[in-house]
């Protein structure tokens, strides 16, 4: 198996993929729409036969040490730009497999739940997609910087077209200031990349066999972990670093106050941004946290961990008050996200093993939760063109199937037990708990203002008296519908029921990276 | 003193020769042959097109001959031999200067290949458009090549003159008139300013090579005059603040495909032949560091005016013209390193590289404007591109790839031109900050790129946009950037290579 490049191919069948669908003939949307779909189940399959891939490769390290276990697998290590350093280097790891499962499983299903929401420049928004999907798993398994960083980037470009295409009424404010912030940070994040190439002399993120011209053997190089732990940066050096990344990864994220941009984009954006925003994008920020800036810069992440952690608790609190008071249902969901990615925040910052698993499981949950909160509300815009919670009101007796898998989404929200967002939360708060207690009570009233405003939510939503006699004719949801739904809610139990499987994915490549940093 | 011309002399001329044979013979070939009778300038010529790039292609082929100027460097062996002095010190067979050669080449090619329907369209299609480029082009490589004060001034002033009258090739446009003229003026200007330096550099040494820049025993107070007084006469052929002023005004005037060709070409030479001036002095001569301080202060300035003023642009070109003042602000980073003269002879490669890039997503940007500013109407302000992505996607999106690729984003070449000089000017040390203020004026430029993007693909379409539709020169020259710009991106290993090994001929 040694021979396939299966990372590769994966992160290139949809951007070759959006390559071909521009010689498609623009009227022909049925056609346009059907080879997107396949292009995109095809990653996902590919990108089950990775799972298989990295665990037959871990099967054979079943009593390994934990180094071995937890290290990158399936590692690509190929010429882009030798004259100038840089590599086009692949890995997965524990960290980052179900990101990127997450992002394949959720891009057939975008793709799905938009197949009627656009209408207009069909090929346009289907390659613009495509191009999105390569680039988020690109970013999951880069390990070079500036292959990450290229990925970065690339993603900036389709999303700030989706929104400024496809959005609302604000889409191009939105749209610029989505670009904006995040080139601020990203821009930042270059600099210092360069200073971090320039000091160790290397981008490559671990270790790697680069061909000697003269001698024509292969030699293992060094890579950035291996040659700042035994060289470690200058702490000035790394705080100013860390800064730099952690700027770029919190706006992403986002983390209070650079949130500003997330409400204005979600909302703007259409059904298929919003998710893909909720789902994957804000995981980015998180993900660059765990795999760049905490594991290079050590001290850098010991000065700043009491204001991530500071800021995180504010931002928990602060997004669920201000979801609170929301008229507009998909500000709501927004604000929620803000408060629910500062407990992914904090698990990550309190390094330890349950806080960091605790945090990846929390990614996928809120992006599967999050995610098909945003698919259920673009079902009802669709049929009702308005996001307003005043205008609705008694749905369950209207549109009893879509009433359930809401309540299904809004408790998965909210953590209750069962369901994949208990699971997450609790791991982080127990983690917490362990280093800062205060921390963890701060980030517990979260769980409980998640709950009220959710609920207030589905109140208001689904039951009461049916005042809106629009609302009785709605039709309740179509067999694409729950096509594109029950995949979802499926993991949602399977994560809730069963987290097994996910943990143990997980675990030995969070331990790994835990233990040397704490060491 | 008699001269003997080897095998070695005529390579090193051929490109040159090449380009301007091609030129003298668009003239004559548009005296005779006329496609519905005899000199219609709104026709579109094609059979000049043709000649035109056929003669480029000619030229690039010779580049590549046994003992041209690339041949070594494009070899397996990855030493840039065979650089040879020729013509008595007045040019060098290199592939520093073959590398740039190619890029003027290059351009000379594709800004003939969309000018023909664009300048048919104009009802301007006269033969000395294509005349012009090419007789421009071979004083341009020439210029690349030259390694003495007399060959350089004389390449300059040639290549000068033919971009002034290119700049006002539309006679009847005020601006075109008012453009050239200021052009014209300050580039006189600049003339005297770099004449005067070549003087006092030659008071110094007393020799007109420019080897004898690095000289230990020069007078060191002449030379330092003489090397800023010749700074500032490049400072305005680049266009860098605070020599910039006649830029905008030129390009707006200018035919869009001219001021693609101005921008591009003019920008290769110039840097080619001030790379060569400040390795040269940079050589353990008498060039005070001071020097180097100045050009870094003058990329700081260009970087940060000419993104700050882009920003307020709302016609096409003028907004154009600005980044591409921003550019040659990046471009004045390798030249500050190669001044420099850091241990790693490979600094100024980042220019090179960066020149390639900018080649494509520049002619790539001005051939979308040119096709755009179709007829008489004004159609340069940002408004008209309104919805283009809906009626021209391909336009639309070739124009999107070039301003991203101006931009710098990922997924272009620009991207990675940008890449080469900011690492070089991290790993210099000292210049470390010029990559801390390249990065934030690319970060302003981001907004002022992006407003073209929102106009084509975010805006409601408002008048209906008739642009040079059906012209395959236009079509294919815009299939061929936005195409290199990705490609490029992806497979821009041999070229970056090439880049290292050129700029290794003349500092390694």
């Amino acid at each position: 198996m040694e021979s396939v490049n299966i990372l590769s191919i994966l992160v290139f069948t949809p951007i070759v993929g959006a390559a071909l669908l521009a010689f498609f003939k623009p009227k022909n949307t049925a056609q346009v729409r059907h080879a997107a779909l396949a292009i995109s189940s095809l990653t996902f399959l590919l990108s089950l036969g990775m799972l298989w891939m990295y665990s037959t490769a871990m099967g054979q390290h079943e009593d390994g040490d934990l180094a071995a276990r937890g290290s990158m697998q399936l590692v690509e290590f190929g010429e882009w730009l030798p004259s100038l350093g840089v590599h086009f280097h692949l890995g997965v790891d524990g960290i980052s497999i179900l990101l990127v499962l997450l992002t394949t499983l959720l891009s057939p299903l975008i793709l799905l739940s938009s197949w009627k929401a656009i209408g207009d420049r069909v090929k346009e928004f289907q390659i613009a997609f495509l191009l999105l999907e390569g680039g988020m798993i690109g970013v999951f398994l880069a390990l070079d910087l500036v292959v990450f960083y290229v990925f970065w980037e690339v993603m900036l470009v389709p999303m700030y077209l989706l929104v400024g295409i496809w959005g609302g009424e604000r889409r191009i404010y939105a749209a610029m200031k989505f670009f904006i912030y995040t080139m601020v940070g990203s821009l930042l994040m270059l600099l210092a990349m360069l200073y971090l190439w320039w000091h160790t002399g290397t981008v490559q993120l671990i270790e790697h066999g680069i061909v000697n011209p003269e001698t024509g053997l292969l030699e293992m190089m060094p890579g950035l972990l291996e040659v700042l732990r035994t060289n470690p940066l200058e702490p000035t050096t790394q705080v100013w670093l860390f800064a730099a990344f952690a700027l770029s990864f919190a706006i992403k994220v986002p983390i209070f106050p650079l949130h500003t941009w997330l409400p204005d984009a979600h909302v703007e954006a259409p059904t298929a941004g919003s998710v893909v925003l909720a789902g994957v994008l804000l995981k980015m920020g998180t993900y660059g946290f765990i795999r760049l800036a905490i594991p290079l810069f050590p001290h850098g992440t010991e000065v700043f961990t009491p204001w991530m952690l500071g800021l995180s608790v504010v931002g928990i609190v602060f997004g669920a008050c201000m979801a609170l008071v929301q008229t507009d249902v998909k500000k709501l969901i927004a604000y929620s996200s803000v408060s629910h990615m500062g407990f992914v925040v904090i698990g990550l910052f309190v390094i330890n093993d349950l806080g960091w698993v605790g945090g990846i499981i929390q990614m996928v949950s809120h992006g599967l939760s999050t995610g098909m909160l945003f698919l259920l509300i673009g079902i009802v815009y669709e049929r009702r063109h308005t996001r307003e919670i005043s205008h609705f009101g008694g749905l369950a007796q209207v549109i009893p199937v879509f009433s359930v898998m809401f309540i299904i989404a809004t408790l998965s929200s909210i953590g209750l037990p069962g369901l994949n967002g208990f699971v997450g939360e609790f791991m982080i708060l127990l983690g917490a708990f362990r280093e800062h207690q205060w921390i963890a009570i701060g980030a517990s009233s979260g769980v409980v203002l998640g709950a009220v405003y959710m609920l207030t939510l589905a109140k208001r939503f689904l039951f009461g008296p049916l005042v809106h006699e629009e609302n009785r004719n709605l039709a309740d949801l179509s067999p694409r519908e729950l096509c594109y739904l029950v995949p979802i809610v499926v993991m949602m139990f399977w994560i809730g029921l069963y987290p097994k499987p996910f943990v143990e994915l997980i675990e030995p490549s969070v331990q790994l990276y835990v233990d040397t940093i704490n060491k | 003193m008699p001269i003997n011309l080897v095998s070695a002399d005529y390579a090193a001329i051929l490109p040159a020769v090449i380009l301007i044979a091609t030129g003298l013979a668009v003239l004559i070939a548009d005296l005779f042959v006329t496609d519905d009778g005899y000199d219609n300038p709104s026709s579109e010529k094609s059979h000049l097109v043709w000649i035109g790039v056929c003669g480029a292609a000619l030229a690039f082929a010779a580049l590549f001959v046994p003992s041209g100027l690339l041949f070594g460097a494009w070899s397996e062996n990855g030493v840039a031999s065979g650089s040879e002095v020729v013509f008595l010190g007045a040019l060098r067979l290199d592939a520093f200067g073959g590398f740039a050669a190619a890029i003027i080449i290059v351009a000379a090619g594709l800004t003939t290949l969309s000018s023909g329907g664009y300048l048919a369209a104009q009802g301007q299609n006269r033969g000395e458009f294509y005349g012009l480029v090419y007789l421009g082009g071979g004083a341009m490589v020439l210029l690349a090549q030259a390694t003495n004060l007399i060959s350089i001034f004389v390449a300059i002033e040639t290549l000068s003159l033919t971009v002034y009258v290119l700049a006002g090739f539309f006679r009847k446009w005020k601006l075109g008139a008012e453009g050239a003229a200021k052009y014209f003026i300050l580039g006189a200007f600049s003339s005297g300013f770099l004449l005067l330096g070549m003087a006092f550099v030659y008071g110094a040494t007393g020799e007109i090579s420019l080897a004898a820049l690095g000289k230990s025993t020069a007078d060191p107070y002449l030379m330092n005059v003489g090397l800023l007084l010749i700074l500032v006469g490049f400072g305005f052929k680049v266009g860098a603040v605070p020599f910039h002023s006649w830029v905008p005004d030129a390009y707006q005037g200018a035919p869009a495909t001219a001021a693609g060709w101005m921008a591009v070409a003019v920008k290769v030479c110039s840097f080619a032949a001030l790379i060569r001036v400040v390795v040269a002095a940079g050589q353990g001569g008498v060039a005070d560091a001071a020097i180097g301080k100045m050009l870094a202060a003058l990329a700081v300035v260009t970087m940060v005016l000419g993104n700050l003023a882009a920003l307020n642009q709302t016609n096409i070109k003028r907004m154009l013209a600005y980044s591409g003042i921003a550019h040659s602000g990046y471009l004045l980073i390798p030249v500050v390193l190669a001044f420099q003269g850091t241990p790693d002879p490979k600094v100024g490669a980042g220019a090179l590289f960066y020149l390639v890039a900018y080649l494509l997503m520049t002619i790539g940007a001005f051939t979308v404007v040119a096709m755009v500013s179709n007829g008489d109407t004004d159609r340069e302000e940002l408004e008209s591109y309104n919805g283009l992505a809906k009626r021209q996607p391909f336009v639309a999106f070739a124009m999107t790839v070039s301003l991203l690729s101006l931009a710098g984003m990922p997924g272009t070449v620009g991207f990675l031109g940008k890449l080469t000089i900011f690492k070089d000017a991290v790993y210099s040390g000292p210049y470390l900050y010029l990559a801390f203020v390249g990065i934030l004026a690319s970060l302003v430029s981001v907004y002022y790129y992006l407003r073209p993007i929102v106009a084509m693909y975010f805006r409601e379409e408002g008048e209906t946009i008739e642009i040079v539709e059906n012209n395959w020169g236009v079509k294919l020259t815009l299939v061929l950037t936005s195409f290199g710009t990705i490609a490029l991106f992806f497979c821009g290993k041999s070229v970056h290579e090439l880049s290292v090994r050129s700029i290794q001929s003349i500092t390694g």
